[in-house]
């Protein structure tokens, strides 16, 4: 008994060895960092599926110079030193010639001077820290890339919409202490609502992951006399912080989250929804991404809830698509040097050029309004 | 005043929930003396299933609540017989069942991650969650007060049982010594069975409501370490126990987070665990321990 | 040889240098430890703090790192390893839990959760094989010395230890201090290898995976956890191609090891002649043999 189970375990190890060893056919490789298991599951899941999606359709046009191209998935489980040998080892073993991911800053940030040595693109899709594509001396790193806006510019969206456009000037944040994302948000958040006159009467935090409720937080800043409440944190826990702030009996409220908008959170949070307004990078509702919502509902049978992700990952293999196209050849250091050089590319979500610093240049932001159970386009933003 | 009347509402009800979960935590402890890390999983389980028989089945609640709670309830007997029967029979080390159960709830969590998916789920609004004013001092909402009463049902339920019932007197004297319990005619595999199926039980309970209040994930079970927090400041094995320590975990928690501060909220929930451990190892109402030579 | 394999070899390095210090505590001085990550946090910040803002070579800077460790090992210690059995591992997820909340609030020193970006990329290969061989050296000894007998002692019996004269509440704190040690520098090591630090990193899960290497190698033998370490690293890192699987299988192996073969892979034996002439007595009457561990 013992014996066979021992045998079974080898036996499994030398195929899985054997089947990563055997694929070598002359294709454009492509890897994507993705979180499958863990935390992020539910958007690195997605993220898998878009990419797969944007490499099946690039396919079927014929693929890029004339090869087809091929999809190369790791997941590294949220973990930094999982992405850092997953990152060696698409460089080394399945030799891509660029990597789209992560879907988190933290992993951006320690993969980056890997891809930086070995001379492959990385785009992060949703991961906004500044330090992703600069070293904290502020010198830009040469193979770092991002297909989202940054927390510095999304964090004065938020401050500039809430004050100038809501004219709501005493603000209330709750961030999640443990997500570097939420920190960076509030942190440029306060900043700026200050520059516009904006007050802040509550800043509190919670622990994402663990913490699911939120009531003691909300009812300190019902009795600060909050009018506005900023959310910088997931979909997850906006969207119990609404529900919970309605059954408190916080009417008045306006809700102002960041990019962590999904649809999901209308099963969670139900009507608090309504009347909320999300900064965003895309609006769901834009028509040129209607096909792409048709085509992933007919190959996956799923509505892409998470569309932010998803939509960034499908743009940024279409980013990628195009910087080999214009390179002409499959070298990693061409590929970089034309990803540097993107200038009004219209992806399916939005018009990128690359500033100095590899982050694409005032991406309008986009006011998702949630009405009649749904996000709708509310307004285009570009604080001056 | 208001302030404070509210955050101690907000914390029994948030204390009720912790109850359930840490109940279990405890009852398999008091027989088989190691603390179950899969308990999570259990309720991650009932969670799956009453979500997918309301959305899927189309039935009503109380069904899809009745298949989730002895949906869980026989996973977790399943569990024990798999992973853990094995190794309480060939030694009395606690330590593998811990890591058996670490490894189970790993293996509980990926097998949703793989077949269902990550994306959060919320159940349908099966239970009212409308704002309830009382007596015009504080807010809370009929949810809070069904989940106290659900805690409160589902434990006096677990008391009779283990007072009326013949084999309630059988797990009690379990608790007291299993071996001599064996000796004296108890089948102790069908007993550890049905503890183990009551644990589930009590554990769906919990997740459906911490999954209408807090949404259905692979990863749900990660804050049932709170209530396992619970389940030792309350002493290990003893049911009271568990329902004071949650209850007094629920307080601590939204008070800090209420009057201190919310980042610390956190810090005083393991602080108090240490605090506990220092003073009094074997928690408020736990059994003396005395260390066997 | 490729940076891949570099890579992996580095990681394992780091991994096996976390895991013997555990190894120490759990398996030969008999403390079930679930809080071990944060003991990495502290030397990882340390290090990383020491390096960048200070200017200190990486030699000395992973030493203090470690060191640190050691001194908050000691302050936590003296009170608490007064906890026996499963106290203490309850106790002991909440003071890792509580480090880490520490490090994540204290923002003006760790940068918090956005975590501490910029430090040198020092792990390199030779580097982490160097701190690996020296810290494995050092451990072996330590195991066979008086002191390795004194910690087994506390782990076996430790009223008749103490009976004996042994200070047993000063050799489980001590014991406790070298796994300190030994976790600091695998920290600052990770720190160098990824070249940016978050306290999420050092969360219960990577706690949890320490001790189960420990216990997947088999407590009380420091070559079976050197085993282990490869064992579960190497797996991770096999199963890549089939990403969403791999934390399902990682799981089902620690329960299929406890079920099969709870002592772990080696049970107590060290890699040597004992251990290759019990085999052979397994092999050849395997039916009379009892399941082994001897004690």
């Amino acid at each position: 008994m013992k014996r066979t189970c021992i045998a079974v375990l080898v036996l499994a190890v030398v195929l899985c060895l054997g089947a990563g060893a055997a694929m070598a056919a002359d294709t454009v490789k492509i890897g994507y960092l993705a979180a499958l298991t863990g935390d992020w599951a539910a958007y690195g899941q997605t993220e898998a599926n878009t990419a797969q999606l944007a490499v099946e359709e690039i396919n079927a046009q014929g693929g890029l110079l004339g090869k087809q191209v091929e999809l190369v998935v790791y997941d590294f489980r949220t973990r930094a030193e999982d992405a850092v040998n997953a990152v060696r080892r698409l460089a080394e073993e399945d030799k891509v010639v660029g990597i789209v991911g992560a879907n988190g800053s933290g992993i951006n940030i320690a993969t980056a001077p890997l891809v930086n040595r070995y001379g492959i693109p990385q785009i992060g899709t949703v991961s906004t820290n500044p330090l992703v594509t600069v070293d904290q001396k502020g010198k830009v790193r040469p193979f770092s890339f991002r297909v989202c806006f940054t927390d510095p510019y999304q964090g004065k969206l938020i401050a500039y919409f809430s004050a100038i456009e809501l004219k709501r000037m005493n603000a209330a944040i709750l961030y999640d202490v443990g997500s570097d994302y939420s920190q960076g948000l509030r942190e440029f958040f306060m900043k700026s609502y200050g520059e516009y006159g904006g007050k802040m009467v509550a800043d509190l935090g919670f622990r994402g992951g663990q913490d699911v409720d939120f009531r003691a937080q909300l009812t300190e800043i019902r009795d600060k006399k909050a009018d506005v409440l900023i959310l910088p944190n997931m979909g997850k826990e906006m969207a119990l912080i609404m529900k919970q702030a309605r059954e408190l009996g916080m009417d008045d409220i306006i809700f102002v989250g960041g990019d962590g908008y999904a649809e999901f959170m209308w099963e969670i949070a139900g009507d608090a929804m309504e009347n909320s307004y999300w900064i965003n990078h895309v609006s769901p509702e834009d028509p040129a991404m209607a096909p792409f919502f048709a085509s992933y509902k007919a190959k996956y049978n799923d509505e892409c809830k998470e569309f932010v992700n998803g939509i960034l990952g499908y743009d940024g293999m279409y980013l990628m698509f195009d910087a080999i196209k214009r390179a002409g050849k499959a070298d990693p250091k061409l590929i970089a040097k034309a990803l540097s050089e993107t200038k009004d590319l219209q992806l399916h979500h939005a018009v990128i050029t690359f500033d100095e610093f590899h982050n694409p240049l005032d991406k309008d932001g986009i006011i998702i309004v949630a009405k009649d159970g749904h996000g709708q386009f509310y307004m285009k933003i570009k604080p001056e | 005043m208001d302030t404070f009347l509210q955050q101690t509402i907000n914390g029994l009800s948030l204390g009720s929930v912790y109850a359930l979960i840490a109940v279990g935590y405890s009852l398999v402890y008091s027989i088989l003396l190691f603390s179950n890390f899969a308990h999570g999983g259990f309720l991650v389980i009932g969670g799956y299933i009453c979500y997918f028989a309301l959305k899927s089945m189309g039935v009503s609640i109380w069904v899809a609540g009745f298949l989730s709670l002895l949906g869980a309830g026989f996973s977790a007997v399943l569990t024990e017989r798999l992973a853990y029967k094995p190794i309480r029979e060939r030694t009395n080390v606690t330590l593998y069942l811990l890591i058996a159960s670490m490894g189970m709830s790993i293996v509980i969590e990926n097998i949703f991650v793989i077949v269902v998916g990550g994306r959060f789920r919320a159940l349908p609004p099966v239970i009212p969650t409308h704002p309830v004013h009382l007596f015009g001092l504080a807010t809370t909402s009929a949810f809070d007060i069904l989940s106290l009463l659900a805690a409160v049902f589902f434990l006096g339920a677990l008391q009779l049982f283990l007072i009326k019932t013949k084999w309630g007197l059988a797990i009690r004297a379990a608790a007291y010594d299993l071996k001599t319990a064996g000796l004296m005619g108890v089948n102790v595999n069908l007993l550890i069975s049905i503890v183990f199926f009551v644990a589930g039980f009590l554990a769906a309970v919990g997740g459906i409501f911490l999954s209408v209040r807090y949404t259905l994930y692979p990863q749900l079970g990660m804050i049932t370490i709170k209530a396992f927090v619970a389940a030792v400041i309350g002493g290990l094995g003893s049911l009271p126990g568990a329902v004071v320590g949650s209850l007094i975990l629920g307080l601590a928690e939204m008070l800090t987070a209420g009057f201190i501060s919310s980042q610390l909220r956190d810090i005083v929930v393991f602080s108090l665990l240490i605090i506990t451990l220092l003073i009094r190892p074997q928690g408020l109402f736990g059994k003396n321990i005395s260390e066997k030579v | 040889m490729s940076g891949y394999t570099e890579g992996i070899i580095i990681l394992l390095c780091i991994n096996a240098i976390a895991a013997m210090g555990v190894s120490l505590l759990t398996g030969f001085t008999g403390i079930f430890s679930l809080g071990h990550a944060a003991y990495m946090a502290v030397g990882a910040y340390t290090t990383a703090i020491l390096t960048v803002e200070y200017g200190v070579h990486y030699i000395p800077a992973i030493l203090l790192g470690g060191a640190m460790a050691m001194i908050v090992a000691y302050v936590i210690g003296v009170p608490t390893l007064k906890l026996m059995g499963d106290y203490y591992a309850i106790a002991s997820i909440g003071l890792g839990e509580t480090i880490r909340l520490i490090l994540e609030n204290w923002q003006s020193l760790t940068r918090g959760a956005r975590g501490y970006p910029g430090i040198e990329g020092y792990t390199t290969l030779y580097v982490s094989l160097g701190f690996f061989a020296v810290m494995a050296f050092g451990m072996f000894n330590l195991i066979h010395s008086r002191f390795g007998r004194a910690f087994k002692s506390c782990r076996d019996d430790y009223i008749a230890a103490s009976l004996l004269g042994f200070n047993t509440a000063r050799y489980r704190v001590l014991s406790l201090v070298l796994s300190a040690f030994y976790c600091g520098v695998s920290g600052a090591l990770l720190g160098g290898f990824l070249s940016f630090i978050q306290p999420i990193m050092f969360d219960m899960i990577k706690s949890t995976e320490l001790t189960s290497v420990v216990v997947f190698g088999g407590l009380g033998s420091m070559s079976g956890t050197l085993i282990g370490a490869a064992v579960i690293t190497l797996v991770t890192e096999l199963f890549r191609p089939i990403s969403q699987y791999r934390m399902l299988i990682y799981g089902a192996v620690l329960v299929i090891i406890m079920v099969l073969r709870p002592e772990g892979i080696m049970g107590q034996y060290e890699l040597g002649p004992r251990f290759f002439r019990m085999l052979k007595n397994r092999f050849t009457k395997e039916s009379s043999e009892k399941e082994g561990e001897p004690s």
